[in-house]
Protein backbone atom coordinates (compact mmCIF):
# COMPACT_ATOMS: atom_id res chain seq x y z
CA UNK A 1 0.00 0.00 0.00
CA UNK A 2 1.48 3.31 -1.09
CA UNK A 3 0.69 6.71 0.40
CA UNK A 4 -2.40 8.13 -1.32
CA UNK A 5 -0.76 10.89 -3.46
CA UNK A 6 1.78 8.41 -4.81
CA UNK A 7 -0.91 5.86 -5.48
CA UNK A 8 -2.92 8.39 -7.48
CA UNK A 9 0.15 9.37 -9.49
CA UNK A 10 1.06 5.78 -10.30
CA UNK A 11 -2.52 4.99 -11.27
CA UNK A 12 -2.60 7.96 -13.64
CA UNK A 13 0.82 7.03 -15.04
CA UNK A 14 -0.43 3.60 -15.98
CA UNK A 15 -3.72 4.84 -17.44
CA UNK A 16 -2.37 7.85 -19.36
CA UNK A 17 -1.74 5.78 -22.53
CA UNK A 18 -5.42 4.74 -22.54
CA UNK A 19 -6.50 8.36 -22.22
CA UNK A 20 -4.09 9.30 -25.00
CA UNK A 21 -5.46 6.56 -27.23
CA UNK A 22 -9.03 7.77 -26.62
CA UNK A 23 -7.85 11.31 -27.40
CA UNK A 24 -6.35 10.21 -30.73
CA UNK A 25 -9.62 8.50 -31.62
CA UNK A 26 -11.60 11.65 -30.83
CA UNK A 27 -9.01 13.87 -32.60
CA UNK A 28 -8.42 15.85 -29.42
CA UNK A 29 -4.75 15.38 -28.61
CA UNK A 30 -4.92 17.63 -25.57
CA UNK A 31 -7.09 15.07 -23.73
CA UNK A 32 -3.94 13.16 -22.82
CA UNK A 33 -2.30 16.23 -21.28
CA UNK A 34 -5.47 17.23 -19.47
CA UNK A 35 -5.77 13.71 -18.07
CA UNK A 36 -2.20 13.87 -16.77
CA UNK A 37 -2.83 17.34 -15.34
CA UNK A 38 -5.97 16.13 -13.56
CA UNK A 39 -3.93 13.31 -12.06
CA UNK A 40 -1.43 15.80 -10.71
CA UNK A 41 -4.24 17.97 -9.33
CA UNK A 42 -5.83 14.99 -7.59
CA UNK A 43 -2.50 14.06 -6.07
CA UNK A 44 -2.03 17.67 -4.94
CA UNK A 45 -5.40 17.58 -3.16
CA UNK A 46 -4.46 14.30 -1.46
CA UNK A 47 -1.18 15.92 -0.41
CA UNK A 48 -2.91 18.90 1.17
CA UNK A 49 -5.17 16.54 3.12
CA UNK A 50 -2.13 14.65 4.33
CA UNK A 51 -0.58 17.93 5.39
CA UNK A 52 -3.58 18.98 7.46
CA UNK A 53 -3.61 15.53 9.02
CA UNK A 54 0.08 15.79 9.84
CA UNK A 55 -0.12 19.32 11.24
CA UNK A 56 -3.08 18.42 13.45
CA UNK A 57 -0.82 15.77 15.00
CA UNK A 58 -2.77 12.71 13.94
CA UNK A 59 -0.53 9.76 13.12
CA UNK A 60 -0.83 8.15 9.73
CA UNK A 61 -2.23 4.65 9.55
CA UNK A 62 0.93 2.57 9.85
CA UNK A 63 2.04 0.96 6.61
CA UNK A 64 2.27 -2.80 6.77
CA UNK A 65 5.96 -3.09 7.54
CA UNK A 66 6.51 -6.67 6.52
CA UNK A 67 9.95 -7.67 5.34
CA UNK A 68 9.16 -7.71 1.64
CA UNK A 69 6.95 -4.68 1.21
CA UNK A 70 8.09 -1.25 0.15
CA UNK A 71 8.57 0.90 3.22
CA UNK A 72 7.15 4.40 3.28
CA UNK A 73 7.44 7.03 5.93
CA UNK A 74 5.76 10.35 5.25
CA UNK A 75 6.98 13.36 7.21
CA UNK A 76 6.89 17.13 6.83
CA UNK A 77 9.98 17.22 4.62
CA UNK A 78 8.49 14.61 2.31
CA UNK A 79 5.21 16.49 1.97
CA UNK A 80 7.11 19.74 1.44
CA UNK A 81 9.15 18.27 -1.41
CA UNK A 82 6.17 16.47 -2.95
CA UNK A 83 4.26 19.77 -3.04
CA UNK A 84 7.07 21.31 -5.10
CA UNK A 85 7.02 18.41 -7.54
CA UNK A 86 3.28 18.63 -7.98
CA UNK A 87 3.28 22.40 -8.56
CA UNK A 88 6.15 22.46 -11.05
CA UNK A 89 4.96 19.24 -12.68
CA UNK A 90 1.47 20.66 -13.19
CA UNK A 91 2.91 23.83 -14.73
CA UNK A 92 5.16 21.81 -17.05
CA UNK A 93 2.29 19.54 -18.11
CA UNK A 94 -0.02 22.42 -19.03
CA UNK A 95 2.84 24.17 -20.79
CA UNK A 96 3.55 21.03 -22.82
CA UNK A 97 0.10 21.09 -24.47
CA UNK A 98 1.19 23.89 -26.77
CA UNK A 99 4.92 23.29 -26.74
CA UNK A 100 4.76 19.64 -27.80
CA UNK A 101 1.87 20.21 -30.21
CA UNK A 102 3.90 19.47 -33.35
CA UNK A 103 5.76 16.44 -31.97
CA UNK A 104 4.67 12.90 -32.59
CA UNK A 105 4.41 10.39 -29.77
CA UNK A 106 3.03 12.81 -27.20
CA UNK A 107 1.21 9.94 -25.47
CA UNK A 108 4.56 8.43 -24.52
CA UNK A 109 5.77 11.88 -23.54
CA UNK A 110 2.99 12.47 -21.00
CA UNK A 111 3.26 8.93 -19.67
CA UNK A 112 6.98 9.41 -19.07
CA UNK A 113 6.38 12.82 -17.52
CA UNK A 114 3.92 11.27 -15.07
CA UNK A 115 6.33 8.37 -14.42
CA UNK A 116 9.09 10.86 -13.62
CA UNK A 117 6.89 12.81 -11.21
CA UNK A 118 5.71 9.60 -9.50
CA UNK A 119 9.33 8.55 -9.17
CA UNK A 120 10.19 11.88 -7.58
CA UNK A 121 7.28 11.65 -5.16
CA UNK A 122 8.23 8.09 -4.29
CA UNK A 123 11.78 9.19 -3.47
CA UNK A 124 10.65 11.70 -0.90
CA UNK A 125 8.10 9.36 0.69
CA UNK A 126 10.48 6.40 0.93
CA UNK A 127 11.17 5.06 4.39
CA UNK A 128 14.13 2.91 3.49
CA UNK A 129 17.05 3.35 1.17
CA UNK A 130 16.15 0.58 -1.23
CA UNK A 131 12.63 1.91 -1.80
CA UNK A 132 14.31 5.24 -2.43
CA UNK A 133 16.64 3.56 -4.92
CA UNK A 134 13.82 1.89 -6.85
CA UNK A 135 11.94 5.17 -7.24
CA UNK A 136 15.24 6.86 -8.06
CA UNK A 137 15.63 4.49 -11.00
CA UNK A 138 12.01 5.07 -12.07
CA UNK A 139 12.72 8.80 -12.16
CA UNK A 140 16.10 8.35 -13.86
CA UNK A 141 14.95 6.02 -16.61
CA UNK A 142 11.99 8.26 -17.42
CA UNK A 143 14.30 11.26 -17.55
CA UNK A 144 16.82 9.57 -19.90
CA UNK A 145 14.08 8.95 -22.41
CA UNK A 146 12.61 12.43 -21.95
CA UNK A 147 15.98 14.11 -22.56
CA UNK A 148 16.39 12.18 -25.81
CA UNK A 149 12.72 12.56 -26.72
CA UNK A 150 13.30 14.40 -30.01
CA UNK A 151 15.29 11.50 -31.38
CA UNK A 152 15.26 12.76 -34.95
CA UNK A 153 17.77 15.49 -34.01
CA UNK A 154 21.37 14.71 -33.14
CA UNK A 155 21.67 16.97 -30.10
CA UNK A 156 19.14 15.29 -27.76
CA UNK A 157 20.48 11.84 -28.63
CA UNK A 158 24.06 12.79 -27.86
CA UNK A 159 23.08 14.60 -24.65
CA UNK A 160 20.81 11.73 -23.64
CA UNK A 161 23.53 9.14 -24.12
CA UNK A 162 26.02 11.18 -22.13
CA UNK A 163 23.45 11.68 -19.39
CA UNK A 164 22.55 7.99 -19.32
CA UNK A 165 26.17 6.89 -19.06
CA UNK A 166 27.05 9.16 -16.16
CA UNK A 167 23.78 8.77 -14.36
CA UNK A 168 23.55 4.98 -14.68
CA UNK A 169 27.14 4.61 -13.47
CA UNK A 170 26.15 6.84 -10.57
CA UNK A 171 23.13 4.65 -9.81
CA UNK A 172 25.38 1.58 -9.69
CA UNK A 173 27.70 3.47 -7.36
CA UNK A 174 24.79 4.30 -5.08
CA UNK A 175 23.78 0.64 -5.04
CA UNK A 176 27.31 -0.36 -4.10
CA UNK A 177 27.30 2.17 -1.29
CA UNK A 178 23.95 0.82 -0.12
CA UNK A 179 25.33 -2.72 -0.07
CA UNK A 180 28.16 -1.56 2.20
CA UNK A 181 25.66 0.18 4.47
CA UNK A 182 23.56 -2.96 4.52
CA UNK A 183 26.60 -5.03 5.41
CA UNK A 184 27.37 -2.78 8.35
CA UNK A 185 23.88 -2.24 9.71
CA UNK A 186 21.92 -5.27 8.48
CA UNK A 187 19.07 -3.00 7.42
CA UNK A 188 18.41 -0.16 5.02
CA UNK A 189 15.56 1.39 6.97
CA UNK A 190 16.27 5.03 7.84
CA UNK A 191 15.29 4.53 11.47
CA UNK A 192 17.33 1.36 11.71
CA UNK A 193 20.33 3.04 10.14
CA UNK A 194 20.07 5.99 12.48
CA UNK A 195 19.84 3.64 15.46
CA UNK A 196 22.76 1.39 14.52
CA UNK A 197 25.22 3.50 12.55
CA UNK A 198 24.18 7.03 13.49
CA UNK A 199 25.20 6.66 17.10
CA UNK A 200 28.27 4.41 16.78
CA UNK A 201 31.76 5.89 16.30
CA UNK A 202 32.70 6.06 12.62
CA UNK A 203 35.06 3.46 11.20
CA UNK A 204 36.84 3.49 7.86
CA UNK A 205 34.11 1.53 6.02
CA UNK A 206 31.64 4.23 6.96
CA UNK A 207 33.78 6.74 5.08
CA UNK A 208 34.03 4.40 2.09
CA UNK A 209 30.26 3.99 2.01
CA UNK A 210 29.79 7.74 2.48
CA UNK A 211 32.14 8.38 -0.44
CA UNK A 212 30.25 5.96 -2.71
CA UNK A 213 26.92 7.52 -1.82
CA UNK A 214 28.24 11.08 -2.11
CA UNK A 215 29.62 10.37 -5.59
CA UNK A 216 26.45 8.58 -6.65
CA UNK A 217 24.00 11.25 -5.59
CA UNK A 218 26.54 13.92 -6.50
CA UNK A 219 26.31 13.08 -10.19
CA UNK A 220 22.55 13.67 -10.24
CA UNK A 221 23.00 16.81 -8.16
CA UNK A 222 25.78 18.05 -10.49
CA UNK A 223 28.36 18.65 -7.76
CA UNK A 224 31.45 20.24 -9.26
CA UNK A 225 33.65 17.58 -10.84
CA UNK A 226 30.62 15.49 -11.80
CA UNK A 227 28.53 18.20 -13.43
CA UNK A 228 29.59 17.82 -17.06
CA UNK A 229 26.43 16.09 -18.27
CA UNK A 230 24.06 18.72 -16.89
CA UNK A 231 24.37 21.61 -19.36
CA UNK A 232 24.05 19.24 -22.33
CA UNK A 233 21.09 17.29 -21.01
CA UNK A 234 19.21 20.29 -19.64
CA UNK A 235 19.58 22.33 -22.80
CA UNK A 236 18.84 19.51 -25.25
CA UNK A 237 15.67 18.30 -23.51
CA UNK A 238 12.26 19.72 -24.48
CA UNK A 239 11.79 22.88 -22.41
CA UNK A 240 9.07 21.65 -20.00
CA UNK A 241 11.35 18.72 -19.22
CA UNK A 242 14.31 21.07 -18.70
CA UNK A 243 12.19 23.04 -16.26
CA UNK A 244 11.48 19.85 -14.32
CA UNK A 245 15.06 18.57 -14.53
CA UNK A 246 16.63 21.84 -13.45
CA UNK A 247 14.04 22.86 -10.94
CA UNK A 248 13.23 19.55 -9.34
CA UNK A 249 15.31 16.53 -10.31
CA UNK A 250 18.71 17.88 -9.30
CA UNK A 251 17.26 18.95 -5.96
CA UNK A 252 16.18 15.38 -5.35
CA UNK A 253 19.84 14.43 -5.30
CA UNK A 254 20.41 16.96 -2.52
CA UNK A 255 17.38 15.58 -0.70
CA UNK A 256 18.63 11.98 -0.88
CA UNK A 257 22.11 13.08 0.18
CA UNK A 258 20.70 14.97 3.14
CA UNK A 259 18.47 12.10 4.19
CA UNK A 260 21.31 9.56 4.21
CA UNK A 261 23.86 11.90 5.75
CA UNK A 262 21.64 12.91 8.63
CA UNK A 263 20.63 9.36 9.48
CA UNK A 264 23.31 6.83 8.58
CA UNK A 265 26.32 9.12 8.58
CA UNK A 266 25.29 11.38 11.45
CA UNK A 267 28.43 10.46 13.38
CA UNK A 268 30.79 11.39 10.53
CA UNK A 269 29.10 14.69 9.92
CA UNK A 270 31.73 17.00 11.43
CA UNK A 271 34.50 15.60 9.23
CA UNK A 272 32.33 15.62 6.15
CA UNK A 273 31.50 19.28 6.77
CA UNK A 274 34.76 20.54 5.26
CA UNK A 275 34.40 18.25 2.24
CA UNK A 276 30.79 19.22 1.57
CA UNK A 277 31.43 22.91 2.21
CA UNK A 278 34.41 23.09 -0.15
CA UNK A 279 32.51 21.11 -2.80
CA UNK A 280 29.60 23.51 -2.49
CA UNK A 281 31.84 26.57 -2.90
CA UNK A 282 33.56 25.03 -5.93
CA UNK A 283 30.19 24.09 -7.42
CA UNK A 284 28.88 27.64 -7.02
CA UNK A 285 31.92 29.24 -8.58
CA UNK A 286 32.20 26.81 -11.49
CA UNK A 287 28.48 27.04 -12.27
CA UNK A 288 28.24 30.80 -12.10
CA UNK A 289 31.54 31.65 -13.79
CA UNK A 290 30.93 29.25 -16.68
CA UNK A 291 27.44 30.67 -17.10
CA UNK A 292 29.05 34.05 -17.78
CA UNK A 293 30.64 32.65 -20.95
CA UNK A 294 27.52 31.13 -22.50
CA UNK A 295 25.78 32.36 -25.60
CA UNK A 296 23.01 29.76 -25.54
CA UNK A 297 20.08 30.81 -23.36
CA UNK A 298 19.18 27.33 -22.13
CA UNK A 299 22.81 26.39 -21.48
CA UNK A 300 23.21 29.59 -19.48
CA UNK A 301 20.23 28.70 -17.32
CA UNK A 302 21.53 25.13 -16.94
CA UNK A 303 24.91 26.36 -15.71
CA UNK A 304 23.23 28.74 -13.31
CA UNK A 305 21.37 25.71 -11.91
CA UNK A 306 24.75 24.25 -10.98
CA UNK A 307 25.50 27.47 -9.13
CA UNK A 308 22.18 27.37 -7.30
CA UNK A 309 22.75 23.75 -6.26
CA UNK A 310 25.97 25.00 -4.70
CA UNK A 311 23.93 27.36 -2.47
CA UNK A 312 21.67 24.51 -1.36
CA UNK A 313 24.66 22.27 -0.64
CA UNK A 314 26.20 25.04 1.46
CA UNK A 315 23.08 24.95 3.64
CA UNK A 316 23.36 21.17 3.97
CA UNK A 317 27.06 21.41 4.79
CA UNK A 318 26.38 23.90 7.61
CA UNK A 319 24.05 21.28 9.04
CA UNK A 320 22.46 23.39 11.78
CA UNK A 321 18.70 23.76 11.91
CA UNK A 322 18.90 27.24 10.39
CA UNK A 323 21.20 26.02 7.61
CA UNK A 324 18.86 23.20 6.71
CA UNK A 325 15.89 25.57 6.85
CA UNK A 326 17.65 27.78 4.33
CA UNK A 327 18.54 24.80 2.16
CA UNK A 328 15.00 23.41 2.14
CA UNK A 329 13.47 26.83 1.49
CA UNK A 330 15.98 27.45 -1.28
CA UNK A 331 15.08 24.11 -2.88
CA UNK A 332 11.46 25.26 -2.97
CA UNK A 333 12.31 28.71 -4.26
CA UNK A 334 14.78 27.45 -6.81
CA UNK A 335 12.17 25.07 -8.22
CA UNK A 336 9.78 28.00 -8.69
CA UNK A 337 12.37 30.45 -10.04
CA UNK A 338 14.26 28.12 -12.36
CA UNK A 339 11.03 26.49 -13.50
CA UNK A 340 9.65 29.90 -14.50
CA UNK A 341 12.92 30.97 -16.11
CA UNK A 342 13.12 27.82 -18.21
CA UNK A 343 9.48 28.05 -19.25
CA UNK A 344 10.01 31.68 -20.34
CA UNK A 345 13.19 30.76 -22.21
CA UNK A 346 11.20 27.98 -23.86
CA UNK A 347 8.50 30.43 -24.94
CA UNK A 348 11.13 32.66 -26.54
CA UNK A 349 12.79 29.69 -28.27
CA UNK A 350 9.39 28.38 -29.40
CA UNK A 351 8.46 31.66 -31.03
CA UNK A 352 11.87 32.72 -32.31
CA UNK A 353 13.29 29.33 -33.28
CA UNK A 354 16.76 30.07 -31.94
CA UNK A 355 18.48 29.59 -28.61
CA UNK A 356 21.36 31.97 -29.31
CA UNK A 357 21.41 35.05 -27.14
CA UNK A 358 22.92 37.31 -29.85
CA UNK A 359 19.98 36.60 -32.16
CA UNK A 360 17.53 37.44 -29.40
CA UNK A 361 18.07 41.15 -28.98
CA UNK A 362 14.79 42.93 -28.66
CA UNK A 363 12.55 39.90 -28.32
CA UNK A 364 11.24 41.32 -25.06
CA UNK A 365 9.68 44.22 -26.93
CA UNK A 366 7.70 41.83 -29.10
CA UNK A 367 6.76 39.47 -26.21
CA UNK A 368 6.04 41.84 -23.33
CA UNK A 369 4.28 39.40 -20.99
CA UNK A 370 6.98 36.75 -21.37
CA UNK A 371 9.67 39.37 -20.82
CA UNK A 372 7.96 40.65 -17.66
CA UNK A 373 7.62 37.16 -16.20
CA UNK A 374 11.19 36.35 -17.23
CA UNK A 375 12.38 39.51 -15.47
CA UNK A 376 10.59 38.49 -12.27
CA UNK A 377 12.18 35.05 -12.28
CA UNK A 378 15.66 36.40 -13.08
CA UNK A 379 15.47 39.03 -10.33
CA UNK A 380 14.36 36.30 -7.94
CA UNK A 381 17.34 34.16 -8.99
CA UNK A 382 19.70 37.04 -8.29
CA UNK A 383 18.11 37.43 -4.86
CA UNK A 384 16.42 40.81 -5.09
CA UNK A 385 14.62 41.69 -1.84
CA UNK A 386 10.91 41.62 -2.62
CA UNK A 387 11.17 38.23 -4.36
CA UNK A 388 11.46 34.76 -2.92
CA UNK A 389 15.13 34.08 -3.68
CA UNK A 390 16.12 36.77 -1.20
CA UNK A 391 14.51 35.18 1.85
CA UNK A 392 16.18 31.81 1.45
CA UNK A 393 19.59 33.18 0.44
CA UNK A 394 19.52 35.48 3.44
CA UNK A 395 18.69 32.52 5.68
CA UNK A 396 21.62 30.59 4.23
CA UNK A 397 24.05 33.48 4.79
CA UNK A 398 22.80 34.02 8.35
CA UNK A 399 23.18 30.31 9.08
CA UNK A 400 26.74 30.35 7.72
CA UNK A 401 27.70 33.27 9.92
CA UNK A 402 26.07 31.76 13.01
CA UNK A 403 27.87 28.46 12.47
CA UNK A 404 31.27 30.21 12.41
CA UNK A 405 31.70 29.58 8.72
CA UNK A 406 31.60 33.15 7.50
CA UNK A 407 33.72 32.23 4.48
CA UNK A 408 30.76 30.22 3.20
CA UNK A 409 28.51 33.24 3.62
CA UNK A 410 31.02 35.43 1.81
CA UNK A 411 31.20 32.92 -1.05
CA UNK A 412 27.40 32.92 -1.25
CA UNK A 413 27.18 36.70 -1.48
CA UNK A 414 30.04 36.85 -3.98
CA UNK A 415 28.25 34.32 -6.15
CA UNK A 416 25.01 36.26 -6.04
CA UNK A 417 26.95 39.19 -7.47
CA UNK A 418 28.57 37.09 -10.20
CA UNK A 419 25.21 35.57 -11.10
CA UNK A 420 23.67 39.05 -11.35
CA UNK A 421 26.11 39.74 -14.19
CA UNK A 422 24.75 37.09 -16.51
CA UNK A 423 21.11 37.25 -15.45
CA UNK A 424 21.09 40.97 -16.15
CA UNK A 425 22.83 40.33 -19.46
CA UNK A 426 19.89 38.16 -20.51
CA UNK A 427 17.48 40.92 -19.51
CA UNK A 428 19.47 43.56 -21.40
CA UNK A 429 19.46 41.41 -24.51
CA UNK A 430 15.70 40.98 -24.30
CA UNK A 431 15.10 44.72 -23.94
CA UNK A 432 17.52 46.02 -26.57
CA UNK A 433 16.03 47.73 -29.60
CA UNK A 434 14.75 45.27 -32.18
CA UNK A 435 17.55 44.49 -34.62
CA UNK A 436 16.68 41.69 -37.01
CA UNK A 437 13.82 40.85 -39.31
CA UNK A 438 13.27 37.55 -37.50
CA UNK A 439 12.69 39.26 -34.15
CA UNK A 440 10.43 41.81 -35.81
CA UNK A 441 8.01 39.07 -36.82
CA UNK A 442 7.93 37.39 -33.40
CA UNK A 443 4.60 37.43 -31.56
CA UNK A 444 3.57 36.92 -27.95
CA UNK A 445 3.49 33.30 -26.75
CA UNK A 446 0.11 31.49 -26.81
CA UNK A 447 -2.17 31.63 -23.77
CA UNK A 448 -1.62 28.02 -22.69
CA UNK A 449 2.09 28.73 -22.35
CA UNK A 450 1.60 32.06 -20.59
CA UNK A 451 -0.79 30.58 -18.03
CA UNK A 452 1.66 28.29 -16.15
CA UNK A 453 4.43 30.89 -16.45
CA UNK A 454 2.29 33.62 -14.91
CA UNK A 455 0.97 31.28 -12.21
CA UNK A 456 4.53 30.42 -11.15
CA UNK A 457 5.53 34.09 -11.27
CA UNK A 458 2.62 34.96 -8.98
CA UNK A 459 3.85 32.28 -6.56
CA UNK A 460 7.34 33.84 -6.68
CA UNK A 461 5.83 37.21 -5.74
CA UNK A 462 3.63 35.75 -2.99
CA UNK A 463 6.45 33.81 -1.34
CA UNK A 464 8.73 36.81 -1.79
CA UNK A 465 6.47 39.24 -0.02
CA UNK A 466 5.21 36.83 2.66
CA UNK A 467 8.04 34.34 3.21
CA UNK A 468 7.09 33.61 6.86
CA UNK A 469 4.76 30.74 6.06
CA UNK A 470 7.31 29.12 3.77
CA UNK A 471 10.17 29.53 6.23
CA UNK A 472 8.08 28.10 9.07
CA UNK A 473 7.21 25.09 6.94
CA UNK A 474 10.88 24.72 5.95
CA UNK A 475 11.95 24.98 9.57
CA UNK A 476 9.51 22.23 10.55
CA UNK A 477 10.94 20.07 7.80
CA UNK A 478 14.51 20.81 8.93
CA UNK A 479 13.88 20.03 12.58
CA UNK A 480 12.10 16.90 11.42
CA UNK A 481 15.23 15.86 9.58
CA UNK A 482 17.51 16.58 12.54
CA UNK A 483 15.10 14.91 14.95
CA UNK A 484 15.23 11.78 12.86
CA UNK A 485 18.66 10.93 14.19
CA UNK B 1 33.36 -20.99 5.20
CA UNK B 2 35.24 -18.52 3.03
CA UNK B 3 35.99 -15.27 4.75
CA UNK B 4 33.81 -12.28 3.83
CA UNK B 5 36.78 -10.15 2.84
CA UNK B 6 37.40 -12.24 -0.30
CA UNK B 7 33.93 -11.43 -1.51
CA UNK B 8 34.36 -7.75 -0.81
CA UNK B 9 37.69 -7.68 -2.63
CA UNK B 10 36.06 -9.48 -5.56
CA UNK B 11 33.12 -7.05 -5.66
CA UNK B 12 35.38 -4.01 -5.47
CA UNK B 13 37.67 -5.33 -8.19
CA UNK B 14 34.63 -5.99 -10.37
CA UNK B 15 33.56 -2.40 -9.72
CA UNK B 16 37.00 -1.15 -10.75
CA UNK B 17 36.88 -3.28 -13.92
CA UNK B 18 33.53 -1.67 -14.75
CA UNK B 19 34.92 1.83 -14.23
CA UNK B 20 37.97 0.93 -16.34
CA UNK B 21 35.65 -0.24 -19.09
CA UNK B 22 33.69 3.03 -18.95
CA UNK B 23 36.86 5.09 -19.02
CA UNK B 24 38.75 3.38 -21.83
CA UNK B 25 36.34 1.72 -24.24
CA UNK B 26 35.18 3.56 -27.34
CA UNK B 27 32.42 1.29 -28.54
CA UNK B 28 29.10 2.51 -27.17
CA UNK B 29 27.72 -1.00 -26.70
CA UNK B 30 30.72 -1.84 -24.55
CA UNK B 31 29.97 1.22 -22.46
CA UNK B 32 26.45 -0.09 -21.83
CA UNK B 33 28.01 -3.42 -20.80
CA UNK B 34 30.33 -1.49 -18.48
CA UNK B 35 27.27 -0.17 -16.67
CA UNK B 36 26.04 -3.75 -16.31
CA UNK B 37 29.37 -4.79 -14.78
CA UNK B 38 29.10 -1.96 -12.27
CA UNK B 39 25.59 -3.03 -11.30
CA UNK B 40 26.67 -6.64 -10.93
CA UNK B 41 29.51 -5.65 -8.64
CA UNK B 42 26.93 -4.10 -6.33
CA UNK B 43 24.71 -7.19 -6.59
CA UNK B 44 27.57 -9.53 -5.66
CA UNK B 45 28.37 -7.38 -2.68
CA UNK B 46 24.72 -7.51 -1.53
CA UNK B 47 24.55 -11.29 -1.89
CA UNK B 48 27.81 -11.75 -0.04
CA UNK B 49 26.68 -9.59 2.86
CA UNK B 50 23.34 -11.43 3.00
CA UNK B 51 25.11 -14.59 4.15
CA UNK B 52 27.11 -12.82 6.84
CA UNK B 53 24.85 -10.10 8.23
CA UNK B 54 22.96 -12.39 10.61
CA UNK B 55 24.91 -15.48 11.62
CA UNK B 56 23.38 -18.84 10.86
CA UNK B 57 20.93 -17.73 8.19
CA UNK B 58 20.82 -16.07 4.78
CA UNK B 59 18.99 -12.76 4.91
CA UNK B 60 16.18 -12.81 2.30
CA UNK B 61 16.01 -8.99 2.24
CA UNK B 62 19.22 -8.67 0.23
CA UNK B 63 18.11 -11.35 -2.20
CA UNK B 64 14.83 -9.58 -2.91
CA UNK B 65 16.73 -6.32 -3.32
CA UNK B 66 19.04 -7.90 -5.88
CA UNK B 67 16.12 -9.47 -7.72
CA UNK B 68 14.42 -6.08 -8.14
CA UNK B 69 17.68 -4.42 -9.00
CA UNK B 70 18.48 -6.89 -11.80
CA UNK B 71 15.20 -5.86 -13.40
CA UNK B 72 16.12 -2.19 -13.07
CA UNK B 73 19.55 -2.83 -14.60
CA UNK B 74 17.84 -4.53 -17.53
CA UNK B 75 15.60 -1.50 -18.05
CA UNK B 76 18.58 0.85 -17.97
CA UNK B 77 20.51 -1.14 -20.55
CA UNK B 78 17.42 -1.36 -22.76
CA UNK B 79 17.18 2.43 -22.80
CA UNK B 80 20.95 2.66 -23.28
CA UNK B 81 20.95 0.34 -26.28
CA UNK B 82 18.02 2.23 -27.80
CA UNK B 83 20.02 5.43 -27.56
CA UNK B 84 23.00 3.66 -29.13
CA UNK B 85 20.80 2.72 -32.09
CA UNK B 86 19.66 6.32 -32.56
CA UNK B 87 23.19 7.63 -32.13
CA UNK B 88 24.33 5.17 -34.78
CA UNK B 89 21.66 6.47 -37.16
CA UNK B 90 22.82 10.06 -36.67
CA UNK B 91 26.57 9.58 -36.60
CA UNK B 92 27.02 6.42 -38.64
CA UNK B 93 29.49 5.00 -36.14
CA UNK B 94 29.56 3.35 -32.74
CA UNK B 95 32.71 5.23 -31.71
CA UNK B 96 31.84 7.35 -28.70
CA UNK B 97 34.61 9.83 -29.48
CA UNK B 98 32.55 11.05 -32.42
CA UNK B 99 29.88 12.27 -29.98
CA UNK B 100 31.73 15.49 -29.37
CA UNK B 101 29.56 18.07 -31.04
CA UNK B 102 28.18 19.53 -27.81
CA UNK B 103 30.60 21.99 -26.30
CA UNK B 104 30.79 24.77 -23.75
Amino acid sequence: MFPLPLEILLLFTVTTPAAGWAGEKLHRRSICALYAASGLTASGIALSQMFTQLSSGQPFPASNDTLFSAVFKVDTLGIFMATIFTVVGLAATIYSIKYMEKDSGTIIYYTLLMAMISGLTGIVFAGDLFTLYVFWELMSIASYVLVAFRKEEWEPVEAGFKYLMMSAAASATILFGLSLLYGMAGTLNFEGLAATLGSSPPNCWMYVAALFILVGFGVKTAVFPLHTWLPDAHSAAPTPVSALLSGVVIETGVYALTRTFFTAFASTETRLFILLASLSVLTMFVGNVTALLQNDLKRLLAYSSIGQVGYVLAGVAIGTELGLTGAVAHIFNHALMKGTAFLCAGAVVYKLGSRRLDEMSGVGRRMPVTAAVFAISLFALIGMPPLNGFASELTLVTAAVQADASWLGVALILNSVISAAFYLRVLRTLLQPVSSEKVEKTKEAPFLMLLPMCALAVLILIFGIWPDQLLRFAQQAASNLLGGR
Amino acid sequence: MISLSYYIVFAISLYIIGLYCLATKRNMIRLVLGIEILMNAAHISFIAFAAYVSPGMVDPLAHSIVMVSIGLAGAVSAVGLTLVVYAYRHYGTLDVRELRRLKG
